[in-house]
């Protein structure tokens, strides 16, 4: 789910910094401008290493320095096809939103669920849904006393920024993935505890 | 200007990278730490919580390696040592069209019980909701306040 990108900015380091060793305060400034940034090219994560510095020039009027900078990020964008452990973060009657922790827009739709399934009022969370799976005669809820859940990577988009927006609508995500949970192996991971694991570690 | 794609990385190779700037568990480390950021550590504990957390650069090298006789693309490589499946049903969803290729299943799933390291234990979160360990015996645990 993670890569290594490779890139090149315009980096300014403010005076303030100017004291520092020039990679310490290249780094910094690359930091500010990337780290849990959304770029087009998925969430940048951490920032990997600066491979060129070039310039340092101060703009006339300007304080800073600016530096032409090669460097790469780390970078989290999962592959379609993938499959991710991730944790329950809440559903709707449009289907489940899953969390990673570091970033928390992973949504299963409704259409995504296996299927026979039915969404009802939480009777624990008043706002909001349920979804329940039907298998034979067992139902199965999924809800967050599911440790770890197990989805594959169906789609990501980037929805553009929104002009305008409602005021109670949720905060804007600039990077979406959609999953599915509709598969052997998938879902809950206790959903597939059953099943016997090739060999265990009793010796 | 930009290269997407300079490479695909695996969970450990992330984790490995913020293990050797400093990332631990200690519970202060949030506050006094210079070198990890906030959203770098939930990446950390994330990280944490799966198969990569009890990688070894060797091991995962090795496995990649033997890999190459089982006919997979680099991603369901990369993905099986990210999940580290130990059972059919977990290895299949990675694959991708499994019952058009001719992929030796249990071979995969014995060199991965042979060459990566057993996943993490990882804590209930819930206390109320202790399941039984892997052995079949009741967890002898203070119950929950």
């Amino acid at each position: 789910m993670f890569c290594l990108s490779e890139l090149e900015d315009t980096v300014r380091v403010p005076p303030s910094d100017l004291n520092l060793p020039l990679e310490v305060a290249i780094k910094k400034a690359l930091q500010k401008l990337f780290l849990d940034k959304v770029l087009s090219i998925g969430l940048c994560v951490s920032i990997y290493g600066i491979k060129s510095i070039e310039g340092g020039f101060v703009l006339p009027g300007d304080g800073a320095a600016t530096y032409k900078v090669v460097f790469r990020i780390v970078v989290f964008r999962p592959f379609v096809g993938e499959v991710i452990a991730a944790k329950f973060k809440e559903s709707d009657s449009n289907g489940l939103r899953l969390t990673l922790g570091f970033f928390e827009d992973v949504y299963v739709p409704a259409p995504l669920i296996p299927t026979p399934n039915r969404c009802e009022p939480d009777p624990y969370n008043r706002n909001q849904m349920r979804w329940v799976w039907k298998y034979g005669d067992d139902e199965f809820i999924i809800d967050d006393s599911c440790q770890q859940i197990k989805f594959r990577v169906e789609n990501i988009s980037y929805p553009p920024v929104p002009t305008e927006r409602a005021e109670d609508a949720k905060p804007f995500a600039p990077m979406v993935v959609t999953g599915t949970i509709d598969d052997d192996g998938l879902g809950p991971v206790s959903w597939w505890e059953a099943c016997a694991p090739i060999s265990d570690a009793e010796d | 200007r930009v290269k997407a794609n300079a490479g695909a990385l695996t969970n450990f190779e992330v984790l490995d990278l913020l293990n050797s700037r400093g990332a631990s568990k200690d519970t202060t480390r949030v506050i006094a730490s210079e070198t990890v950021s906030r959203s770098e550590y939930k990446v950390y504990d994330y990280l944490m919580e799966t198969a990569a957390s009890t990688q070894t650069r060797d091991s995962v090298t090795k496995f990649s390696d033997k890999c190459k006789g089982f006919k997979l693309a680099k991603a369901e490589i990369l993905n099986i040592i990210n999940l580290r499946p130990s059972s059919d049903v977990e290895l299949t969803p990675i694959l991708e069209k499994p019952d058009e290729r001719e992929i030796d299943i249990e071979g995969i799933l014995a060199l991965v019980q042979e060459l990566l390291p057993p996943l993490p234990t990882v804590e209930a979160h819930k206390e109320n909701e202790q399941e039984e360990t892997e052995d079949g015996e009741q967890p002898n645990m203070e119950t929950s306040v």
